[in-house]
């Protein structure tokens, strides 16, 4: 990027990138919004709408000798092209010179746009994209005053066309500028819109089954610079000039895409201020301008009836309603007679805040015993040694890196992560998929082609339980592949949890982490490892203190109080009735009630991410902040003024103002979050592409940042040089006498307590099939769609099977959280058998 | 003697031993014993330009092509959907071994992987027969691997198109081949540049009828072939006339004979004897339209001497309408072709062609204006020069032109 | 029957698959083979051919309705395809189409109630010199007019009794 270039807008010089595209550089040089409607800085130019035609010219040259003509000035000659140019088409070279405000280019700008309004309907007053659209604003700069062509010769086209379950298309606003299409097909990789017929009569369509349903579909909405694709979420939920704009963080996975809330106050919500969408806030370090469209979809439990509404007691056998002031005390005399004998478990939805308050108090009750729930990723540790380098941003992987994703099915578990991965493999890095099964991922992988280019990829399948193992000795017996990885000038790690132990997991993280030490892959920006440790905040726990093996301690010897804060210990695990049962008293904090009613002895309701401030900590290490938006549910507190509350009751200090000072207090004690007070997780800078900005064109409606790019913490091997450490390898899990191992599985859409609010995605939930190869189903005698009987200790589950044979032999992938009875943690091997197929029918 | 239609003098051409008796691959040959450098030399000096309606010269287009580029691909345009156009059928229906001869001679030129001859769908009998030639051929070892020994290998293949005339122009054309719409592509790369062609790589597209000429020059020599014509429109040219003439057809003559020639010594002067020519589209729907005056009859059909009368030779597709004819209707008919072959990519063409069809529609019906003529007119003047590929000129060619020429052919059917 | 394992259309199959540099190349011919099976390019026809290139059927569906000379509807046995373009129309093609579409009953699209022929103007198929001309299902039929085309009519029904495909 050190090679600039001098090209001349409207008489003034500027210097800028050589190779940069010169809509990109007048914008971002010049200040210069050089109108466009087709291009889009994140996607190839088309040169289709011909908004963007300027006057173009380059120095002229002698034809003999090849030099740069010159003036008598002595300046160069300047040959303009006769037409006009594409200003999106074309990337600037040294010398060039453009005219923007020519009456030429003015002519030019309005006609195009008297061309688009000729056919777009005038239905601006009740359009969910108007006043915030880049066809009306363009009009309103560039535009005539008036049509000349005749209304009643107008198409009349088909206004709410659904392409899926979420998105409709109004076929009379699209200005067919292919944005939708070319996202999905050059971004998303999944090419499943596309125009149909030609002509004035060129449309959007798919053909796809079942409709246009990718998991980043909403983003095209954002994209789309008409109102013509709107979902089915927000359409005609309210105008944008009504809408209050707070930044968030995304609380479901560990990419912590930067999103901004759409508030306002609203009839359906008691006149409160309520989410009535979600959209994407740009962050280009973290999820550029996309989110996924569970991010987007997936907030309606904010709101949800079902929400904890007050405190409740047990009295005898029920739960009674209570006071704040009542459960506090209650609880605080708890507490006070345990003895030291307590623990606490939280959630990976817990903001920092939260998890420092929680931890002080346990700390001023004697206790050390801090669970991170769910116990099914170990790798925490091993990232924040060796974790991604400080400055890291996966936009910029491309030629001579590599990536590696193991045991994890990304596509499913973050999504933004296999967004942009696949768009590294695009620019040219090297990506391997290994895992027991086929994922996503994989397919690009293996795809050696894609929009005409090469791109380069391999796939390691291994037996299921050999993770670790594979990774250990890649290089012995993957040798070109590991050579391959060791060579890239940088190398990312992805280490799932997939098919392992919590043991296996944390051990596939530590030979991970061994690897890129050796290879000389940490410590530098854009190389370390990376793991999708379930939840928004897997990484705060860590740093705040919480590990998920002192949450298996906590099951294997249970305290005699119990808080359990942000959990869903018997949603994630049916199994844990048997050692809750032991436990005294339960103190159980959260947003819905978990199915735990019978057990606890206190339900508190806490407010969610849209109803606080908070912070929390992405696979990446940033620490990021998130703002109150919207009024609590009922009594509902945060989690942190909760616990801060209990030790001003038990006298241990005084409640802090505010979520901000918790934060200041945490970063003074912990290390880790050493200068990330809430005024420097504010801090915003100007980034690349400047969408959302006054002129709106590029992200149509992705949102600038106002909220605070985050700090990333550095990982260990940022400070020092790290040696390989002993992998502490766990016992291989092992299937013996026809057992099967089993391997749970995540899926994006699943029925876990706070996504089941979000009906729209209701249907987008995959039944739950169990897979297995087809050699274990032959050896069993089960058939396609049979339902089985899946057996290990003290646990049985159905499920319906598919059989496939990119599962791995000796082995049955199980999905999560797809019925209401979850895949006990404990289920790691175990027998199957087939029922009948009278239950499956019965089903 | 033809040049390019000679199964008009050959019974039979279309055979590859009559082909073959008559000088059938010499120019091959003679070309096999030179290099590639050499070759298109020769295409350079003869000054053959194309006859797809651009008239690039075709010896300086080969040499755009990179030579260290390991793979390299020739694609024939025989797309034939401008209006008016039937010259290169013809050359294919009786003349195949002269288009694939020609074809060949490209591709050592610039030593191309294959030939891939993209045939408008409804010609798909003209394929079949192309593809037994193809196999006739490789027979004799004049396609495949090491051709007639010289160590040169190269496919030639057919493709079909499926009804749309935008697949003419050149980059849409290789969308089409590539199984993708076909939409033209934004410019540069340019195909003869690596990343611009088929699949990405550098490529040759030349029309039929251009490449038809080179057997001929690399057998007769440059020099024979700058004989014929003018200074600089060399050779022969087929003219296809259609509309009023008694005798519609393919004629072949040199270039720079007169339009007066062509219409009466050949096409047999007005269809209807009581009636005068009124006006000429000299290069089908595509090109200006001008009124058949002495001065225009007397023109030399050649690039250089139609510019100065502001048309164009284009394919020489000569439609002639007489006076019975009234313009506003054949500026309707020709809008109606480019609002229906509009690929729909850039927003001038797309939207520009929809609306002028429907005014020109409001007008026709007696509902239109003055204001609506002067509209057209405009929205023409404003699709012209602003779209990704020529077609937005094209579609704006025959308003403006119309208009300029006979504007009374207009005002006859609005209220002023 | 489908195209897929088809062993009609084998051989063809495989010679435009092995013609190209990607597969997707093939997306064309074998449309127009999907036509021919089906009569025209119906949903399965669009599944098959996106199978065979391993291509998503939006993009299949896309290029069947860019292209004039695939029909995504069921048309009658004898496609009349008429060139109402300038030169044909020059020489009085306009009012042949018109008398044809009367003598048919049909309007333009549409498909005469027998369900033998369904008729369409199309742009220039480079006969110009023939005028007034047609194509039958893409075969070329030219220097018409009513007495010759009347003739025709008869003999096509004639024929309609043996199989006809519609399609190259
Ligand atoms: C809209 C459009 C349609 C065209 N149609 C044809 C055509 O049908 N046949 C043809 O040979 N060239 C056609 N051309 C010209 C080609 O783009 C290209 O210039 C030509 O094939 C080059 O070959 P040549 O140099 O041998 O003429 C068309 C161009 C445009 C812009
Ligand atoms: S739907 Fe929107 S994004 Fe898609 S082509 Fe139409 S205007 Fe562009
Ligand atoms: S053509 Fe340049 S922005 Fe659309």
């Amino acid at each position: 990027m050190s090679d600039r270039v001098k090209i001349n807008i409207d008489g003034t010089e500027y210097e800028v990138d050589a190779g940069s595209n010169l809509v990109d550089a007048a914008k971002w040089h010049a200040g210069n919004d050089i109108p466009v409607f087709c291009y889009h800085p994140k996607m190839e130019p088309v040169g289709m709408c011909r908004m963007c035609l300027v006057e173009l010219g380059t120095p002229a040259r002698d034809r003999a000798t090849g030099e740069v003509a010159l003036n008598d000035d002595g300046s160069p000659q300047i040959r303009y092209f006769p037409k006009l140019q594409t200003a999106c088409t074309t990337v600037v070279s040294d010398g060039m010179h453009i005219k923007t405000e020519t009456q030429q280019v003015i002519d030019a700008r309005n006609d195009v746009l008297e061309f688009l309004l000729s056919s777009h309907p005038l239905d601006c007053p009740i359009c969910d994209k108007g006043g915030e659209c880049p066809l009306q604003n363009l009009t309103m700069r560039h535009g005539p005053q008036s049509s000349r062509m005749y209304f009643e010769d107008k198409q009349l086209l088909e206004k709410h066309y659904p392409l899926g379950d979420l998105i409709f298309l109004d076929r009379e606003r699209c200005i067919q500028c292919a944005r939708c299409v070319r996202f999905q097909d050059e971004i998303v990789g999944d090419d499943v819109l596309a125009f149909h017929e030609r002509g004035r009569r060129l449309q959007i369509i798919t053909n796809s089954d079942p409709g246009f349903d990718t998991y980043f579909s909403g983003n095209t909405t954002d994209i789309c610079p008409v109102g013509a694709l709107t979902t089915a979420d927000f359409r005609f939920g309210a105008r944008p000039w009504e809408l209050n704009e707070v930044p968030s963080i995304s609380p479901w996975d560990a990419a912590g895409e930067n999103i901004s809330l759409s508030m306002r106050l609203d009839r359906d919500f008691d006149g409160k201020a309520m989410i009535k969408r979600v959209m994407p806030r740009q962050n280009e370090q973290v999820n550029e301008i996309w989110i996924s469209d569970k991010t987007r979809f997936g907030h309606h439990f904010t709101r949800s009836n079902e929400r904890l509404q007050r405190p409740r007691m047990r009295s005898g056998a029920e739960l009674r309603d209570s006071t704040w002031e009542a459960a506090i005390a209650d609880i605080a005399e708890v507490l006070r007679n345990a003895d030291g004998d307590v623990a606490a478990i939280a959630g990976s939805g817990m903001s920092n805040e939260d998890l420092w308050e929680l931890r002080r108090l346990m700390k001023g009750l004697g206790g050390n015993r801090l669970g991170a729930w769910p116990p099914t990723h170990g790798g925490a540790e091993s990232v924040a040694r060796a974790g991604v380098g400080f400055g890291t941003n996966l936009g910029q992987l491309g030629k001579g890196d590599a990536i590696l994703v193991i045991a994890s099915d990304l596509e499913e578990e973050v999504p933004i992560w296999r967004l942009r991965l696949k768009q590294a493999q695009d620019r040219g890095a090297y990506l391997v998929v290994a895992n027991a099964r086929d994922t996503r991922l994989e397919d690009f992988a293996l795809q050696g082609a894609r929009n005409d280019k090469v791109v380069e990829g391999d796939a390691i399948r291994y037996a299921a339980g050999d993770a670790v193992a594979v990774m250990r000795d890649l290089e012995k017996k993957h040798k070109a592949i590991a050579a391959r990885l060791s060579q890239a000038e940088n190398l990312v790690i992805v280490a799932g949890a997939e098919g392992l132990t919590l043991e296996g997991s944390a051990a596939l993280a530590q030979a991970a982490a061994n690897f890129l030490i050796e290879t000389g892959h940490v410590g530098r920006p854009n190389n370390g490892l990376l793991s999708p440790i379930p939840g928004a905040n897997g990484m705060g726990l860590h740093y705040v203190g919480y590990s998920p093996a002192a949450s298996l301690d906590i099951a294997a010897k249970p305290p005699k109080v119990l808080i359990v804060a942000q959990a869903e210990l018997l949603d994630d695990d049916p199994t844990a009735q048997a050692w809750l049962s032991e436990v005294e008293t339960i103190i159980y904090a959260n947003f819905f009630d978990g199915g735990i009613s019978e057990l606890a002895d206190f339900m508190l309701p806490l407010q969610s991410f849209a109803e606080r401030d908070g912070s929390y900590v992405n696979g990446e290490r940033r620490v990021q902040r998130f703002y109150t938006a919207q009024g609590p549910i009922g009594q509902a507190l945060p989690a942190w003024k909760l616990f801060a509350s209990l030790r001003q009751a038990m006298g241990m200090s005084h409640l802090k103002p505010s979520a901000a000072a918790v934060m200041l207090e945490l970063s003074k004690n912990v290390p880790a979050f050493d200068g990330m007070r809430y005024q420097a997780l504010s801090q915003v800078k100007r980034q690349f592409p400047d969408v959302g900005s006054r002129d709106q064109y590029y992200g149509g409606t992705a949102y600038s940042n106002e909220g605070g790019l985050g700090i990333q913490i550095p990982s260990v091997a940022d400070g020092k040089k790290l040696k390989p450490v002993a992998i502490s390898e766990p016992e291989a899990i092992s299937a013996v006498d026809g057992e099967l191992l089993i391997v749970p599985v995540t899926r994006l859409y699943n029925r876990q307590r706070n996504f089941r609010p979000s009906l729209l995605m209701e249907p987008r939930i995959l039944a739950a099939y169990a897979t297995m190869n087809p050699d274990d189903a032959q050896t069993l005698g089960i058939i396609h769609n049979d339902v089985i009987e899946i057996s290990a200790g003290e646990s049985t589950l159905r499920a319906r099977v598919c059989i496939s044979d990119e599962m791995a032999a000796g082995a049955v992938a199980l999905p999560r959280h797809m019925t209401d009875a979850a895949v006990p943690l404990t289920m790691t091997a175990g027998t199957v058998s087939r029922v009948s197929q009278a239950v499956a029918a019965a089903d | 003697m033809h040049i390019l239609l000679r199964g008009r003098d050959i019974a039979n051409i279309k055979e590859l031993a009559t082909y073959d008796k008559h000088d059938g691959f010499v120019g091959l040959k003679n070309a096999l014993a030179m290099t590639p450098a050499e070759v298109i030399d020769v295409v350079k000096t003869s000054g053959l330009r194309g006859r797809g309606g651009a008239g690039f010269p075709t010896g300086v287009k080969w040499s755009f092509i990179p030579q260290h580029e390991p793979v390299k691909y020739v694609t024939v345009n025989a797309d034939e959907s401008e209006t008016g156009t039937f010259k290169d059928r013809e050359i294919m229906e009786e003349n195949p071994y002269q288009l694939i001869e020609g074809s060949l001679i490209c591709a050592y030129a610039i030593q191309a992987k294959a030939v891939y001859i993209y045939l408008r769908g409804e010609f798909w009998d003209i394929g079949d027969q192309l593809d037994a030639c193809i196999e006739a051929l490789r027979e004799k070892n004049m396609v495949g691997e090491n051709i007639l020994g010289s160590g040169y290998d190269c496919e030639v293949y057919t493709h079909l198109g499926a009804g749309a005339y935008i697949c003419g122009e050149e980059s849409a054309l290789l969308n089409s081949l590539e199984g993708y719409l076909g939409q033209p592509r934004v410019r540069p790369p340019f195909p003869a540049q690596k990343g611009g062609g088929l699949y990405k790589e550098a490529t040759v597209v030349n029309n039929v009828e251009t490449l038809a000429n080179v057997p001929y020059i690399m057998r007769e020599g440059a020099e024979a072939f700058k004989a014929i014509g003018t200074e600089q429109s060399a050779g022969p040219k087929v003219y296809c006339v259609s509309g009023h003439v008694k005798r519609p057809g393919n004629y072949e003559l040199p270039m720079g004979a007169t339009f007066r020639e062509l219409l009466y010594d050949h096409a047999g002067g007005p269809l209807h004897q009581d009636r005068s020519f009124k006006a000429m589209l000299p290069s089908g729907g595509s090109g200006p339209i001008v009124p058949l005056t002495d001065e225009v009859l007397d023109t030399p059909m050649s690039y250089e001497h139609t510019a100065e009368i502001g048309t164009i030779i284009g394919s020489a597709s000569i439609i002639i309408m007489d006076e019975s004819v009234d313009i506003t209707w054949v500026a309707s008919k020709v809008t109606k072709f480019f609002a229906h072959e509009s690929c729909g990519k850039c927003t001038p063409c797309r939207e520009g062609t929809y609306w002028l069809d429907k005014v020109i529609d409001r007008i026709l019906d007696g509902r239109g204006t003055a204001e609506d003529v002067k509209r057209i007119a405009d929205v023409a003047e404003n699709m012209a020069g602003t779209t990704l590929c020529a077609l937005g000129d094209f579609a704006a060619n025959p308003i403006i032109h119309t208009i300029r020429h006979f504007p009374d052919d207009f005002a006859q059917h609005v209220q002023a | 029957m489908a195209i897929i394992g088809n062993p009609k259309y084998e051989e063809r199959i495989n010679h435009h698959l092995a013609k190209y540099e990607t597969k997707r190349s093939a997306v064309m011919p074998l449309l127009f083979i999907a036509q021919e099976e089906y009569g025209w390019v119906n949903p399965a026809g669009v599944e098959e051919v996106a199978q065979i290139l391993n291509l998503d059927p939006t993009q299949v569906k896309s290029i069947a309705g860019f292209y004039t000379m695939y029909s995504e509807k069921p048309k009658g046995k004898y496609w009349l395809h008429v060139c109402t373009d300038l030169p044909c129309a020059l020489k009085g093609a306009d009012e042949f189409y018109a008398w044809l579409k009367e003598e048919l009953g049909v309007a333009e699209g549409g498909t005469s109630d027998d369900g033998m022929f369904t008729v369409e103007h199309v742009m220039c198929l480079a006969a110009c010199d023939k005028a007034p001309m047609l194509q039958c299902n893409f075969r070329y039929v030219e220097n018409l007019d009513q007495d010759k085309m009347r003739e025709l009519l008869a003999k096509w029904r004639q024929e309609a009794a043996e199989p006809v495909s519609a399609g190259v």
